[in-house]
């Protein structure tokens, strides 16, 4: 006769996990079944290779569609972790049971009812009918302990688990058949109907659980241990299983598809999240705190104390005062708060509470600072060479054979042009992985040309690369959606604007819709927050450039235009302010920056530019403001029409007046004059200006001045140096000869036509 | 019944005469270990400040309408007879709170010492009777103590108002007293040992400027728990109406306390730019130097009131709020104006029902 034990479990929860690891250690049972798809049986053995280290999770994928995957995370407290390991160092049989995925995945991707015969003989249709096929993520696992602990008046379940399960000096194997009856009760009082789809998805579980337990026993096991969730535990316990006829009804005509399994790195981060399991753990350093103290058996610390006594660390190492006499009165704290709360003994929120108030003068930040390092943790696991291939690298074969493009061990060089679908599809493929960090390619220069269809790339693949894709897949199961996710987690880590617009720039290349979201979600956060104005000046551009080209390529901008909106807004609100009282040096960023958004303004023809022009007038029109972003201000101005040259000569008059510090009047010229020099060229009374000024200015002043203006000169074109050398000649010549040379229109019509054409314009002359 | 009396014909009665009948109800059911002194248990403590219904039926109303985790902090740092400091913005009800305490804890709110730039050592420890003391010399019947020496004497709650602006010298008297729980009398060569119950609750402004900020020794010694400014707009709207409604009538002013117009719209505009993002999460924004607290709110509203009562035709309207809106806002003169410019043109400017205070507030920023 077999003896089967369940043992009903939290899912990562540290008390479950030492518990479990008693009951085993007592039990010795020859045989352990843990809750898990039968795929996992496969890759279990690997976890006790000693480069395995914990967080991992299991990875199950339909090898068709790796979009379709499920992650199965694994802590050092968890207990199947622990009962794992215990199985394979004392060579106990050990498997998983469960609905295999090959089920749960087949039965997500088909929209119709899955099991015509189960649903015909329930007497109705099922629930999931209507139900969108959904990316299986997150198997429903209901958190029964959490529901007891929370019903006993704990917020913290593990506390619970603590006070009312550890604390019992009973048998280890009795406390979880305790467990069991209790949950049983729960069960009962679930009012949920019959066709409700967590109940049929639950019941279709629990029979498949069932069967493999009844496969277990007719092998003649002596002891069976049997670890799962505690909610399942009920159903598991041998006496009370319905026929096998009921549970083959619910098991018959599933569909099936095709899986893989391996084993991921997994991190403390991603254990917080709701991935994996259905219950998502808050705390992984709190249970890791708990399980350490709990697995070491010492009676004489205080897990509290020994907590807060972290804390203060983490604060000292934030070079923040924590004091030991602080950590006694934090913890006595501590205890006073959970009498207040009637609680027996502080969980996480009363430490919580204490370290803030003792340790922290009542400030939430400080405790945010170690919140990361301790509560959630900083571990990152890893997984042995030997483990399966991840979908990562899967996705990327299958779409490398997609577009016929086989890695070389090779260098080798490669010009694609964006043009031509296939070599665009090329060109995307390679600036993700770029993102992802797998520099599969190198885009070099692309030469003599300002046409935006072409790219070179020098292609090598190195077997590094490999690790960097397995290392890459923690991000997603495709190539798209994993830079997709990588994009938005360095967007959220980004320090300055100038990253975030390059990241959205390479959203654009890569093709990641998705990834814009994330970026720009941040980009708005922190374009609010930027105090300084250059840097909102300088984000313009790549923002503008987004909406002109994502609109090329088919990607949603509508988002990006609300931000270039708002930045454009408050950047011309602070222009005026943030000029003033500038240095040379940061004049002349400001003056790049000025530059660089007009560039941007004026790619979208459609913006609204009188904010802009009126912050540009505030500027040019200041004279505390640096000659070379007034004169620059000026520049912009008169080539948008607003100012007329009249107006220009007599500011420029008044710049270069006297009074003026010649080194500031030469700054404002430079301002004025950089980019072309057709303005000089053209207007002879601004020139006849300057050369007053330049013939006006004192010797050793002029000293001074001249590498300026020779600076703003020499940015010329030899031509136009010489035509500017010509009009002074003739400076001193009558205005009227200049005019009136005659224009031979006949002669020129054809040319003029052409020049239409080109233009776009209805020649009719 | 005396105290009932003295109730009703006083001004502002003290919270434990006020709340006399809830007291005694809570002390009546309350069957939990009280620490010393304590005349209730830290439970019934923190529902006399929360309110709820007790088992006999009797409604308790809430004192303070906030979370529940700081008053539980509060209560548990005066029972582990730690000093406990309330920080806050002005009109976070701190005081409120600290009073409350004082009563329910102690049964008493009356031992207090209010901080000023002026506070000498004597109101925080004891004075002499001159005459007496130069009669006789030297004596405990020379002495007249503070409150802080009266509540170690009979081991209950002493409240220290506004702490940080008591000059750093006299704060740090409070140093001994906290640690050692004894008041050392040189002059007698005595000391006054603290009776069981006796603890400090002090209060302190986290925003002012030019403030003595506590010694981080003498700051250690208190567990500190940070008054946050309501939660919910609808919360915060009542209660500047409520305050306003009341100081209007006190100023009768002929104005129409009934319908307080733009209450919601400032209140709105504080909390914005106080949060750094709009109502609906969707902008974020820059914070003014400004605190932008409730009390800000309500002297913006106060000033529009009297402005529409004497010049308008005593409704408020945007134009009656906007001149005193800006001067809460606009602190610091340069950078403040850029925050303000920029919310003005983002956020005001977009909202179509707020057209008439976007012009109020341009018609303003041009006449400057």
């Amino acid at each position: 006769m077999t003896d089967v034990h369940v043992l009903g479990i939290r899912h990562h929860g540290p008390g479950s996990a030492h518990s479990v690891a008693e009951a085993l250690a007592s039990l010795r049972p020859d045989l352990v079944l843990v809750e898990g798809p039968p795929e996992l049986d496969g890759v279990i053995p690997l976890l006790s290779d000693p480069e395995m280290v914990p967080p991992v999770a299991g990875l199950i994928y339909a090898a068709e569609e790796p979009r379709i995957a499920s992650f199965y995370p694994m802590a050092a407290f968890s207990a199947e972790w622990v009962a794992i390991r215990w199985a394979l160092s004392t060579g106990t049989l050990v498997r998983a049971i469960d609905l295999p995925a090959a089920h749960t995945f087949a039965l997500h991707m088909a929209p119709e009812p899955p099991a015509p015969s189960s649903s015909e003989d329930d007497g109705g249709p099922s629930a999931e009918d209507g139900e969108p096929p959904a990316p299986p993520q997150q198997p429903y696992r209901p958190d029964a302990i959490g529901m007891l602990a929370g019903a006993a008046g704990y917020s913290d379940a593990e506390r619970w688990w603590e006070d009312a399960i550890e604390h019992r000096n009973t048998d280890p194997v009795d406390r979880f058949a305790a467990l069991t009856e209790a949950i049983a009760e729960i069960r009962a009082a679930d009012d949920r109907p019959g066709d409700h789809p967590d109940v049929v998805e639950n019941n279709r579980r629990e029979a498949a659980m069932r069967r493999l337990i009844r496969a277990a026993m007719r092998e003649g096991h002596a002891r069976i241990a049997v670890v799962c969730g505690a909610y399942h535990a009920p159903a598991l316990v041998p006496i009370g299983f319905p026929p096998v006829s009921a549970d083959n009804k619910v098991l018959a005509g599933l569909p099936k598809t095709k899986v893989a399994v391996t084993w991921v790195p997994w991190t403390s981060n991603r254990l917080s999240l709701r991935s994996g399991y259905g219950a998502g753990v808050t705390a992984p350093g709190w249970y890791q705190h708990l399980f350490a103290h709990w697995m070491a058996r010492d009676s004489a610390t205080d897990v509290s104390t020994t907590w807060l006594v972290r804390v203060a660390r983490a604060l000292r190492r934030e070079n923040l005062d924590a004091s030991t006499a602080s950590v006694v009165e934090a913890s006595r704290m501590a205890n006073a708060l959970a009498a207040v709360r009637g609680r027996p003994s502080p969980g996480l929120t009363e430490l919580d509470d204490a370290a803030q108030a003792v340790l922290c003068d009542g400030s939430p930040l400080p405790l945010a600072l170690v919140h990361r390092e301790l509560t959630v943790g900083l571990e990152l696991g890893n997984v042995p060479e030997t483990a399966p291939t991840v979908p990562l690298a899967a996705d990327l074969a299958a779409t490398q054979r997609r577009l016929r493009w086989k890695p070389g061990a090779m260098e080798e060089v490669l010009t694609l042009d964006l043009r031509k679908p296939g070599q665009l599809a090329r060109s995307v493929l390679l600036h993700r992985l770029a993102l992802l960090g797998v520099h599969w390619g190198e885009q070099n220069e692309t030469g003599r040309t300002t046409g935006t269809f072409k790219e070179v790339w020098t292609l090598h693949w190195q077997p590094e690369l490999a690790v960097a894709v397995v290392e890459a897949s923690r991000y997603g199961t495709t190539v798209e959606s994993a830079a997709a996710t990588c994009v938005s987690e360095r967007a959220q880590g980004a320090g300055s604007l100038t990253e975030l617009s390059e990241l959205l720039a390479s959203c654009l290349l890569a093709d990641l819709p998705d990834g814009i979201g994330g970026v720009v979600t941040v980009l708005a956060e922190r374009t609010a927050l930027q105090q300084d104005v250059a840097p909102l000046l300088e984000t313009i551009a790549p923002l503008a450039r987004t909406c002109r080209y994502g609109n090329v390529r088919g990607v949603d901008v509508t988002g990006v235009r609300k931000i270039l909106d708002t930045t454009v807004v408050r950047a011309c609100v602070g222009l005026p302010t943030a000029s003033a009282g500038l240095d040379d040096e940061s004049a002349d960023a400001m003056r790049h920056a000025v530059d660089s958004a007009q560039q941007g303004l004026s790619l979208l023809p459609d913006l609204p530019l009188e904010d802009w022009h009126r912050a540009l007038a505030a500027v040019a029109g200041s004279d505390r403001i640096h000659g070379s972003v007034a004169g620059r201000a000026t520049r912009l101005l008169l080539d948008a029409g607003l100012v007329d040259a009249n107006d220009v000569a007599a500011r420029l008059s008044r710049r270069l007046s006297i009074a003026t510090p010649a080194r500031e009047a030469a700054a404002w010229l430079d301002g004025l004059l950089s980019g072309d020099a057709t303005l000089l060229v053209y207007d002879r009374r601004l020139l006849q200006i300057v050369d007053d000024w330049v013939a006006g200015v004192d010797d050793e002043i002029f000293d001074d001045v001249l590498p300026l203006l020779r600076r703003t000169f020499s940015a010329f074109s030899r031509p136009e140096r010489r035509e500017i050398g010509e009009q002074l000649s003739r400076i001193g010549e009558d205005w009227q000869t200049d005019s009136g040379t005659t224009l031979d229109l006949a002669a020129a019509g054809p040319a003029i036509r052409t020049m239409a054409r080109y233009l776009g314009w209805e020649a009719t002359a | 019944m005396t105290d009932a009396q003295a109730g009703t014909d006083v001004l502002r009665a003290h919270a434990e005469n006020a709340y006399a009948e809830e007291l005694s109800a809570l002390a009546a059911v309350d069957d939990r270990p009280r620490p010393p002194s304590w005349r209730l248990s830290p439970w019934a403590v923190t529902t006399y400040i929360l309110g709820g219904t007790l088992p006999n039926g009797i409604q308790v109303t809430p004192k303070y309408l906030g979370s529940e985790r700081l008053v539980e902090i509060a209560v548990a740092s005066l029972a582990t007879d730690r000093a406990l400091l309330l920080l806050g913005v002005p009109g976070t009800a701190k005081t409120w709170l600290g009073e409350h305490l004082a009563a329910a804890v102690s049964g008493s709110s009356t031992l207090v010492v209010q901080g000023t730039a002026g506070t000498p050592e004597e109101a925080l420890r004891y004075g002499w009777n001159y005459a007496r003391l130069l009669a006789d010399g030297p004596s405990r019947a020379a002495m007249v103590p503070g409150p802080v020496m009266r509540a170690m004497e009979t081991g209950s709650l002493v409240r220290v108002e506004e702490l940080t602006r008591i000059p750093s010298d006299v704060q740090d008297s409070l140093i001994t007293i906290l640690s050692e729980k004894t008041l050392p009398i040189p002059e007698l060569n005595e000391e006054v040992q603290a009776r069981k119950g006796f603890n400090i609750i002090a209060t302190a402004n986290n925003r002012d400027k030019g403030v003595n900020d506590l010694s981080s020794a003498l700051r250690r010694r208190f567990n500190t728990v940070v008054l946050p400014l309501p939660d919910s707009i609808d919360q915060e709207v009542e209660i500047v109406t409520t305050r306003v409604r009341s100081l209007g009538t006190a100023l009768e002013l002929p104005a129409d306390l009934a319908a307080l117009s733009e209450v919601r719209r400032v209140v709105t505009v504080m909390r914005e730019l106080r949060a750094g993002v709009t109502q609906d999460q969707r902008t974020t924004l820059k914070s003014p130097s400004a605190t932008l607290s409730t009390a800000e709110a309500i002297s913006v509203m106060t000033n529009g009131l009297s402005l529409a009562a004497h010049f308008g035709d005593g409704t408020v309207r945007a134009q009656d709020v906007a001149a005193s809106l800006v001067g809460a806002v606009v602190k610091d003169p340069v950078q403040d104006r850029v925050i303000w410019q920029e919310y003005l043109e983002t956020v005001v400017r977009n909202r179509p029902e707020w057209k008439d205070l976007y012009r109020a507030c341009r018609d303003l920023e041009s006449s400057n």
